[in-house]
């Protein structure tokens, strides 16, 4: 291999990295949020992802709606059936005196349950894609090429965390959420209703599920198994340190650069696994991530 | 064991056992030595889960483990079928001791994390390792043999399965008696607690880590007496899971939970394997049915507290109450 063709794959391959690493990031950021307010590390991710994609496949293919009409029934559907989700299962797991374990197999039901419903509509039998959002003519930055598509992608899902981050550093639900992640007790005391916090919490990490999902889907061909894509979002979460937000979109940006150089100079079947070895050795090392805090031991 | 229903189950479960072989058929017997598996696999992952309170997601990639080692010993030698299922058996402790080793740094999520990516990974070795497991292909598996007794069929694997089965079971009980039990159990509750009673908390982890892939492994080699093929698709996350929702519905921290919750789930999943997508339904409901208004699965273990991972709120809360 050339010096200048390890120049170019160098480009090429951040470039890339870079638009599938912003949907990472908010992937990931969909993880961080629901962990740090409820402590449960969701493992229906994946699963809720796959439900936007689905959702807009069906309006558009079988319904025939046009873009403008989809995105919004898609955003609010998945955010809702997130949102019902914590409200109607999760808190009565909670009421029923469950803890960590059981809080995570009820996602790990939630998954199951949308991957089966999913299936059963027979929309997953082929994998499929929706048409293209924006022009997927190309566009040359420095040697490397993306399309126009992509440039689409990363502008939305960079616009995407910077309303994130004004509402939480703003807003009075934003730091109302905050406050739950730092202290239940406490943002009860100062007069924040919990379920109504976790609930929101629960639709906001729907509702960006649901914009990687759309913004992702014209690029990919998706099935009923894409789900499995979460697991690069925990990379990503796990490399940021699984309770920062800022920790999750540099972890997204990291695994996603990460997984397009594996590709491009070792080979594309060490994708798959690249993930978890990153999750290992991070775990091993760092365990509190890159940019997370100080691990604390819980005494009796 | 002391318990009437317990002794009633058991009688149950011994009778049923016995009359099996001369009832069922070909495909009840295969059924049968399955579900004999899931409970081994089951067993295991109580160990390390339900006594020891260790959030551990990678059981079946010792399973995995077990079986390719026991296939491949028994493809390249065949000895008695024993050995090859020990060899299965300690590989998988030997990785299980490794993991564990390395898991001491971590707890609750971060443990469940970077199992779950250890089995993922393991699941790729099984892929992509061409040249020994034959990749995607999936591997043959020749019968297993005993002094020249060839393990052809279902029904003649059957009554050795039953037996390292039983054999599993009782051991799990007297494990869960012995002082050593106590102790894995002391880790559970808290370690902090545990290491103020001289409790070594680093080694009863490995040990627990150690002995829960030995049961996968030796579930592996069980598998090998009578199946013909593996395919690594089989080995992946789903089966952990599988096994994770055994344990979890029937009862975390109870050992006939353990085994009610293998038989049910492991029906399931044998009858519904043509229907996927209501396999999927069927199961995401039961799960989050079961976890909102039976948290504590069908078998809750009511004389002791069980507190797995719990949250450090709900602690105090209980213990008064018990107390009250």
């Amino acid at each position: 291999m050339s010096l200048a063709e390890i120049w170019l794959f160098l480009q090429q391959g951040v470039l890339s990295g870079m638009v599938t690493g912003s949907v990472y990031a908010l992937l990931a950021i969909a993880v961080v949020i629901i962990f740090k307010t409820t402590d449960v590390p969701n493992f229906a991710q994946g699963e809720i992802f796959m439900l936007g994609s689905y959702v807009a496949l069906f309006l558009t293919l079988v319904l025939g709606w046009p873009y403008l009409a989809v995105i919004p029934v898609t955003l609010a559907l998945v955010a809702a059936v997130s949102g019902l989700f914590q409200r109607i299962v999760m808190e009565r797991v909670l009421a029923s005196r469950g803890v960590g374990v059981q809080l995570v197999i009820a996602t790990l039901g939630l998954a199951y349950a949308l991957k089966g419903l999913v299936r059963q509509t027979g929309l997953g039998d082929t994998p499929r894609s929706l048409p293209p959002l924006a022009p997927t003519d190309a566009v040359v930055i420095g040697d490397a090429v993306l399309t126009r598509l992509d440039l689409v992608i990363f502008a939305v899902a960079v616009g995407a965390m910077l309303l994130l981050w004004l509402m939480f550093g703003h807003t009075r639900v934003g730091k109302a959420m905050r406050a739950v992640g730092m202290n239940p007790k406490a943002a009860r005391l100062a007069g924040v209703n919990l379920a109504r916090i976790r609930a929101l919490v629960w639709s906001l990490s729907g509702l960006i599920s649901a914009v990687a999902a759309l913004l992702i889907t014209p690029k990919i061909l998706i099935t009923p198994d894409i789900g499995h894509i979460a697991i690069l979002a925990y990379a990503a979460a796990i490399v940021g340190g699984i309770s920062s937000l800022p920790g999750a979109v540099a972890g997204g940006f990291v695994i996603g650069v990460a997984e397009n150089l594996v590709g491009l100079f070792i080979s594309t079947n060490a994708i798959v696994v690249a993930p978890f070895v990153a999750i290992m050795v991070v775990l091993l090392l760092r365990p509190q991530g890159l940019l997370g805090g100080r691990l604390q031991v819980k005494k009796v | 064991m002391t318990k009437p229903i317990d002794r009633i189950l058991l009688a149950f479960l011994a009778a049923g056992l016995a009359a099996l072989p001369f009832v069922g058929t070909g495909y009840v017997i295969y059924v049968a030595n399955l579900l004999l598996v899931f409970v081994v696999l089951a067993l295991g992952l109580h160990v390390v889960i339900g006594e020891t309170g260790q959030f551990a997601l990678s059981h079946a990639a010792f399973y995995g483990v077990g079986i390719y080692t026991a296939g491949l010993i028994n493809n390249a030698w065949h000895p008695p079928f024993f050995l090859s299922i020990a060899a299965g058996g300690l590989l998988a402790a030997a990785l299980g001791y490794v993991i564990g080793a390395l898991s001491l740094r971590m707890r609750d999520i971060y443990l469940a994390l970077s199992t779950f990516a250890f089995g993922e990974a393991m699941q790729w070795v099984f892929l992509n390792w061409q040249s020994v497991t034959n990749g995607s292909n999936g591997y043959r598996l020749s019968p297993a043999s005993l002094f020249g007794y060839e393990l052809v069929s279902d029904i003649r694997a059957y009554p050795f399965v039953a037996l390292i089965a039983a054999l599993l079971l009782w051991a799990t009980v007297a494990l869960s008696r012995s002082q050593f039990g106590s102790a894995l159990r002391a880790v559970r509750e808290s370690e902090v607690a545990a290491q103020a009673m001289g409790i070594d908390v680093n080694a009863v982890k490995r040990a627990a880590f150690t002995l829960s892939a030995a049961y996968a492994g030796i579930a592996g080699g069980m598998y090998t007496t009578f199946a013909s093929f593996i395919h690594p698709e089989s080995l992946g996350f789903q089966t952990t899971i599988l096994i994770l929702t055994m344990v979890v519905v029937g009862g975390i921290g109870s050992v006939r939970g353990a085994v009610a919750g293998a038989l049910i789930f492991g029906l399931i999943s044998e009858l519904l394997r043509q229907a996927l997508s209501f396999q999927e339904i069927i199961y995401g409901v039961i799960l989050m049915g079961f976890m909102m208004f039976a948290p504590k699965g069908l078998f809750a273990d009511r004389a002791r507290a069980k507190r797995p991972a719990a949250g450090p709120a709900a602690a105090p809360a209980r213990r008064q109450r018990r107390i009250a």
